[in-house]
């Protein structure tokens, strides 16, 4: 049971990292990035390849970290000065690309086999439980840390740019601010923690492979984000823990309802997250706790 | 590489180009007249197929028979769509919509495998030898495929142009609070705009499983290479979807022939990214349709 509780407080932490991301690139920019997963994945890669060829890990989470965000500055140039749904495509596309090239250069990635056997965080201090233990305290300093982070980044000019970037974009160019400049660096820090929760997310389970970063991760994070409350911290905090319950909640499912299969329980997980995400938008597009500041949508 | 591979890789690519024209031109009707990329279209076709598989495994083998069953199928559940979540969000923004049809596209493509499973499924059509002219061949069922999706795609554009209803359409896709106060019905348009959607992805998706394996991800692995033929023929622009996809279709086959079939999507994705760099309003796109 406690490694149970562990084990999920860790997976909860990650999540909440990406779900961070995603909230500073959606809730209060309006950014619609639907390949998110991409740069998870990139962090992942990133840092598994690197830290198998030796390089210690702090400099492979700042690697992963920073290299999320570089691949970010392309396809914001590109598609900020368009409207929203272009980035919406494009993002897609760059992560199901992404995906296919990790599938296909077998020479970097290993290709379908994935990468096994990734160094844990702690690998060497004192056994697997307290290793895990120091991780899940390492994750939540930095989810802490993250979440100081963006509270002083919404508050201050930087933050009210982009938040009346969300509501009015017409009004902010006419006040003479750059848009796109903007959504640009929001666009990048966003992917930053997307590419550092990747980089955990390899050193905690120890095997990737491209079948882990398919889009449905990333709409995991967006109903979590959607569901919470996309321009809140609590949103994303709550939003996290519900997604996570569910995820793991349903595992318990098949004990209750009998005659239902893995790969029809998998099916059905994926009807609650697509019926979730039409609910909300519907009936609750302000997610659980409203964010008070944003003019209704 | 010889001239005769290469013919085959462009009859091929069109044949291909002409049939996935009828969900792009989905695709741009929807952005035009309801103003968002419809990200449920991929998956309306896999609905056409199973729909399609499951006609000929209980009602007819007809393939005339099934296909009118299956797109009527595709159509029906478009318009449920369309009466559930997309009218209660027209007045909202654009995203709104995209997220909730990333929802519709989850829940209709889980909903098939939850019944039909991860297995692949055939649809039933009669073995044909392809007519060869000294190494240059062609199946009759290619032509079949494209000669039914050809009358579609005139159909609809004799319904845009030649009819008062397609005029109204054309008038809400231009400036929907003119055509609004000008006394067209949005509901009217909304309705035969979402059956024409269902209707055409839904046969789109037989027509393709003829050709191919029905597969629970058949469409949605569809939906980037629609939506860059969509951009490349200038979002919203019918004529620009068909003919996007026709030039799309055949410079994939033919592409393949050097890079192998893997890269696909990726290709697509830069295609889209060589479009909004160079000429963002597409082939056939009006600069003030770029939002």
């Amino acid at each position: 049971m406690e490694f149970y509780l562990i084990a999920i407080s860790i997976t909860v932490l990650i999540y909440m990292l990406m779900a961070s991301g995603l909230a500073l690139q959606y809730g209060f920019t309006g950014l619609i990035n639907f390949g998110y997963v991409g740069f998870f994945a990139i962090g992942a890669y990133t840092s598994a390849i690197l830290s198998m060829q030796g390089v210690p890990l702090p400099l492979t989470f700042l690697a992963a970290t920073l290299l999320a965000a570089v691949v970010a500055y392309p396809l914001g140039i590109i598609t900020l000065r368009l409207s929203g749904d272009y980035l919406a495509i494009i993002t897609l596309g760059f992560s199901e690309s992404l995906r296919m090239v990790l599938q296909k250069e077998e020479w970097l990635t290993r290709g379908v086999h994935g990468i096994p056997g990734i160094p844990r965080v702690f690998d060497n201090w004192a056994g697997p439980v307290s290793g895990d233990l120091t991780l899940l305290g390492l994750l939540l300093i930095v989810n802490i840390g993250v979440f100081v982070l963006m509270r002083h980044l919404i508050t201050s000019p930087f933050g009210r740019v982009i938040a009346s970037i969300r509501d009015n974009e017409v009004a902010v160019s006419a006040l003479g601010k750059n848009p796109a400049s903007f959504k640009t660096r929001s666009l990048m820090l966003g992917s930053a923690l997307g590419g550092l929760a990747g980089a955990f997310q390899a050193h905690y389970v120890t095997f990737i492979s491209p079948e882990q970063f398919v889009p449905l991760i990333t709409f995991y994070v967006w109903i979590a984000i959607i569901l919470g409350g996309a321009g809140r911290i609590s949103g994303i905090i709550v939003g996290t823990i519900i997604l996570l319950t569910f995820l793991e909640g349903s595992r318990f499912l098949r004990d209750f309802v009998g005659g239902v299969s893995e790969v029809q329980l998998a099916s059905v997980r994926f009807w609650i997250i697509g019926m979730a995400l039409i609910c909300t938008i519907i009936y609750r597009p302000q997610g659980l706790f409203p964010d008070k500041t944003k003019k209704r949508g | 590489m010889d001239w005769v591979t290469i013919v085959n890789a462009v009859i091929n690519g069109a044949v291909v180009g002409l049939l996935l024209a009828l969900p792009a031109l989905a695709v741009t009707l929807v952005f035009g007249i309801a103003r968002f990329p419809n990200a449920a279209t991929g998956d309306y076709m896999t609905f056409g197929a199973y729909a399609a598989v499951m006609t000929q495994m209980f009602v007819s083998t007809s393939l005339v028979v099934t296909a009118l069953l299956a797109s009527l199928a595709t159509g029906l559940l478009a318009l449920f769509f369309y009466g559930w979540v997309f009218r209660s969000l027209a007045n909202r923004s654009p995203v709104a919509s995209l997220i909730a049809s990333i929802g519709i596209a989850f829940v209709v493509r889980s909903s098939i495998t939850f019944f039909a499973g991860q297995s692949p499924y055939n649809i039933q059509a009669p073995l044909v030898r392809a007519w060869n002219f000294s190494g240059i061949r062609v199946l009759p069922t290619d032509l079949y495929i494209a000669a039914t999706a050809a009358v579609a795609l005139a159909a609809v554009f004799g319904l845009l142009h030649f009819t008062s209803l397609g005029r109204r359409m054309r008038a809400v896709a231009d400036n929907p609070e003119l055509a609004s106060a000008s006394g067209i019905s949005i509901r009217r348009v909304m309705l035969t705009l979402w059956s024409i959607v269902g209707l055409f992805s839904g046969l789109g998706g037989v027509l393709l499983g003829i050709k191919a394996v029905v597969m629970p991800e058949l469409g949605w692995e569809l939906l980037l290479t629609i939506f860059a033929s969509v951009i490349l023929g200038g979002l919203g622009s019918p004529i620009g979807a068909v003919c996007g996809m026709l030039l799309f279709g055949i410079s994939q086959e033919v592409a393949s022939l050097y890079v192998g079939t893997a890269y696909k999507i990726v290709l697509a994705f830069f295609v889209i990214l060589c479009v909004l760099l160079v000429r963002p309003q597409g082939m056939f796109g009006k600069i003030i349709a770029v939002r």
